[in-house]
């Protein structure tokens, strides 16, 4: 270990050198926190992109009504004071006065209304529909209250209303349009964006008047940079050459080197996130390709040592779902999933018997870790199919899934921390963008299990679709995600297992 | 200290040849490896252990028995890899070569023989491909008809003729008038009799010559490509693809680019020699 990380040292001089020799410190003394991520956003606007790092960066933006505790899970008042629910489909927020938004005016009910019934328009398009399409209408019933009207009893309300439903400032909103909002906006979070670069960089400066007594607390540390990286190496490079303060998802493989760094801590936390593996069961993108065929998937989901990657490459305590959601969401019922063991001898068995012999090509596109998906590859491989890996950007391969052009593709999923599975099932199987199986029972099963608030009526429908998508082995998933966090020691800094890092609560040591 | 200093061994040429010998021996050694090594090693390339991940190699601490330059990302032997990598880039060198060569030499001999229109026409060929970066026409054709290794070969041998045409025009020029040519032409020899007979043979070590530069040329831009994820595409082992598999990894387990880097090193480097050999020995050759 010596000789590599003397190794290490000099390729990490030479960069210093060749990067001017910024200084190696953490910057302490500026104030301010750089952040370098992979996943460069496309759209900061939250409501536009449906990315982690998007959901990270509007958590220290903008404030929801609702907050939920990381500790305790429980929700507890933010930009509402209090709330009250009537009848199931019926919430009355009382709004909290006295709070301002970046640009200084001040928040209101009509805020509220404004963003709620913007987001549950379809004609607004937003990236997650399945995010808010219980969300009926929203109505004014005082200054500094709100009727919120649901198409359908939703247990998960207001996990919603604290994870993805940010208030936008109605009146600057408006007069920007919303273009120009991506470019400059305005929330009322603890950190204010002082200057956003779509897919470059955001930089971010606390909020002085953010309103006292919120449980996100006002931030400690004046600045905050966010810089976009293409790769994992170059990422890396930024931690150890002193020129990034904090990363995240580093390759579980260095987590340990980089813990022998004085200066650096690395920590790992399991997260909601769910490695998966799509495949284009409906004939999007060819109508009689390969994947159509039933054994051909199950053929996969066999070919596939699940249980290994879990345990040798992504590590930390990763499991293997039965079910395709998080084992802890509510409604994802593993004992309704068909279960399949790695069996590469069946796997090449059902492909002989669905026509494939000899196997097939086919185009494997992928944003997860280079070597899991070559790993993946190579399972596949090893029973005849021969997949073409696609490396591409989080932002080019969602939009590439969501126009139908993906034959098979590797993914994540983080339910944004949702602890149910209407969270999660929904978005990959609701007959939307993201849905490459088209199966209308499940579409409709899916429909009775978010539209109750009855827990029998709503487990016996997930289960029904649970049985039904591994039977049909629509969507593999893979393996939960342990997230890994690399950061400077001069940071203090609480990983969370809702997978969202919390800048405003960090401060220097 | 009266001893004569033979002419015809210069100090150079000895060392010319010394590294010419050296050159052929790294050379066949690594084409050797790349056509039976895999059956000497006792691993498949494309097998992969994940238990067995990333083990270091024999000089190194926690070393596996079995595994020589250690396993991968993935627990695939190195060496298993890095042999049949040596196939890869071998390949595409010599298929490279073989490509742009015909088409090179075609074009210069023919331009350097007739002259006058049909040499504009071959200048101007050759003006055009110089103006045509290799590696944003090789970006361009795997983003139209995606990668592979026909594909690589194809690409490169399409565009790194001009040397060859460049040195067969030119000593096409400087013979074609010569008299034992023009012998042959009074004696009523074809046209292609006087090409393929009296021309080619006579300017075939300057081409030799060209075909080692090209022949490394190709495998470096091979290994750039596979790097930048447009060449030869996973799982096949190209050196240039271990090495940007390995970059993530170049901080804490550094074999897994120096091994492949070494390798491109050494091949590169043994190209080169023989290269410089032949050009030494035709020069001392032609001297006499």
């Amino acid at each position: 270990m010596g000789v590599q990380l003397r190794f290490g040292a000099a390729i990490l001089a030479a960069a210093l050198v060749g990067a001017g020799a910024s200084p190696a410190l953490a910057q302490k003394s500026a104030d301010t926190l750089r952040i370098t991520m992979r996943a460069a956003l496309s759209n900061i606007d939250p409501y536009y992109n449906n990315e982690r790092t998007g959901v990270v960066m509007h958590h220290q933006g903008w404030d929801g009504l609702v907050y939920r505790n990381p500790e305790t899970f429980k929700v507890e008042p933010l930009l509402a004071t209090e709330w009250k629910l009537p009848d199931t489909t019926t919430i009355e927020f009382t709004l909290r006065p006295g709070v301002k938004f970046h640009d200084g005016s001040a928040f209101t009910a009509d805020d509220v209304v404004y963003t709620l019934n913007l987001i549950s328009d379809p004609a607004s398009k937003v990236s997650t529909p399945a995010n808010y399409n219980w969300i009926d209408k929203a109505e004014k019933t005082g200054d500094m209250s709100v009727r919120v009207k649901l198409k359908r009893p939703t247990p998960a309300a207001l996990d919603y209303f604290a994870m993805v439903v940010p208030i936008y400032p109605k009146a600057y909103r408006e007069k920007v349009g919303a273009e120009a909002y991506a470019k400059a906006p305005v929330g009322a979070g603890p950190y204010k964006m002082t200057k956003v670069e779509s897919g470059v960089s955001i930089d971010f400066e606390r909020f002085e008047d953010y309103w006292a007594g919120s449980p996100k607390g006002k931030a400690a540390i004046k600045k905050m940079s966010v810089r976009f990286v293409p790769d994992a190496a170059t990422e890396m490079t930024e931690l150890l050459s002193g020129r990034a303060d904090w990363i995240w998802n580093l390759n579980p493989d260095q987590f340990d080197s980089v813990n022998k760094f004085p200066n650096l801590a690395a920590v790992r936390k399991e997260s909601m996130r769910v490695g998966y593996l799509a495949l284009d069961a409906a004939g999007r993108t060819g109508a009689d390709n390969p994947l159509t065929k039933l054994k051909v998937r199950q053929a996969i989901w066999h070919a596939i040592d699940r249980q290994t990657i879990a345990d040798k490459l992504v590590t930390g305590g990763s499991r293997v779902p039965g079910a395709p959601c998080f084992p802890t969401q509510f409604g994802c019922n593993g004992e309704a999933a068909t279960l399949y063991d790695y069996n590469p001898a069946k796997a090449k068995q059902l492909l002989a018997e669905a026509g494939y012999p000899d196997g097939f090509e086919v185009d494997l596109a992928s944003y997860i870790l280079p070597q899991w998906g070559s790993a993946i590859q190579n399972y596949l491989m090893a029973v005849g199919i021969r997949a073409k890996l696609n490396q591409l950007q989080v932002g080019a391969l969602i939009q590439r899934a969501k126009a139908g052009e993906l034959r098979a593709y590797l993914g994540t999923w983080g339910s944004y921390s949702i602890n149910d599975v209407s969270a999660f099932l929904p978005n990959f199987f609701d007959g939307g963008a993201d849905d490459y199986a088209r199966d209308p029972d499940v579409q409709k099963w899916l429909i009775e299990g978010g539209s109750t608030n009855d827990a029998e009526v709503r487990n016996k429908a997930y289960s029904a679709a649970i049985q039904r998508i591994t039977q049909q082995a629509y969507f593999t998933p893979l393996h939960t995600y342990v997230t890994t966090y690399g950061y400077s020691k001069q940071l203090e800094f609480t990983p969370y297992s809702d997978e969202l890092p919390r800048f405003y609560l960090a401060k220097w040591k | 200290m009266s001893e004569p200093i033979a002419i015809h061994a210069p100090l150079t040429s000895r060392v010319g040849v010394a590294g010419f010998t050296v050159g052929i021996v790294i050379v066949g050694i690594i084409a050797v490896a790349a056509i039976i090594g895999n059956q000497l090693v006792p691993h498949d390339p494309f097998t992969q252990d994940l238990g067995n991940r990333l083990k270091p190699p024999f000089w190194m601490e926690g070393t596996q028995a079995g595994h020589l330059l250690g396993t991968d990302q993935l627990g695939r032997d190195y060496l298993a890899r890095l042999v049949y990598g040596a196939r890869i880039s071998l390949l595409i060198g010599i298929m490279t070569v073989i490509t742009s060569g015909l088409i090179g030499i075609t074009l210069g001999v023919l331009g350097g023989f007739f002259g006058g229109r049909i040499d504009d026409a071959v200048l101007f060929a050759i003006t055009t491909r110089l103006s045509i970066p290799v590696v944003l026409v090789a970006l361009a054709v795997v983003g139209l008809m995606g990668s592979g290794l026909g594909l690589v070969v194809a690409t490169l041998g399409l565009l790194l003729w001009d040397r060859f045409a460049v040195v067969a025009r030119a000593t096409t020029m400087q013979i074609r008038s010569l008299d034992y040519v023009n012998a042959a032409r009074c004696a009523g020899a074809s046209t292609s009799h006087l090409l393929i007979r009296e021309i080619l043979p006579n300017i075939a070590s300057h081409l030799a010559v060209v075909a080692t530069l090209e022949m490394a040329l190709a495998i470096l831009l091979e290994a750039a490509l596979s790097f930048l994820g447009l060449g030869v595409p996973p799982p096949l082992p190209s050196w240039g693809l271990m090495i940007a598999e390995g970059k993530d990894y170049m901080f804490f387990s550094a074999w897994v680019i120096m091994v492949p880097g070494v390798a491109l090193f050494i091949l590169v480097l043994g190209i080169n020699l023989v290269g410089d050999g032949l050009r030494n020995l035709l020069g001392s050759e032609r001297s006499r």
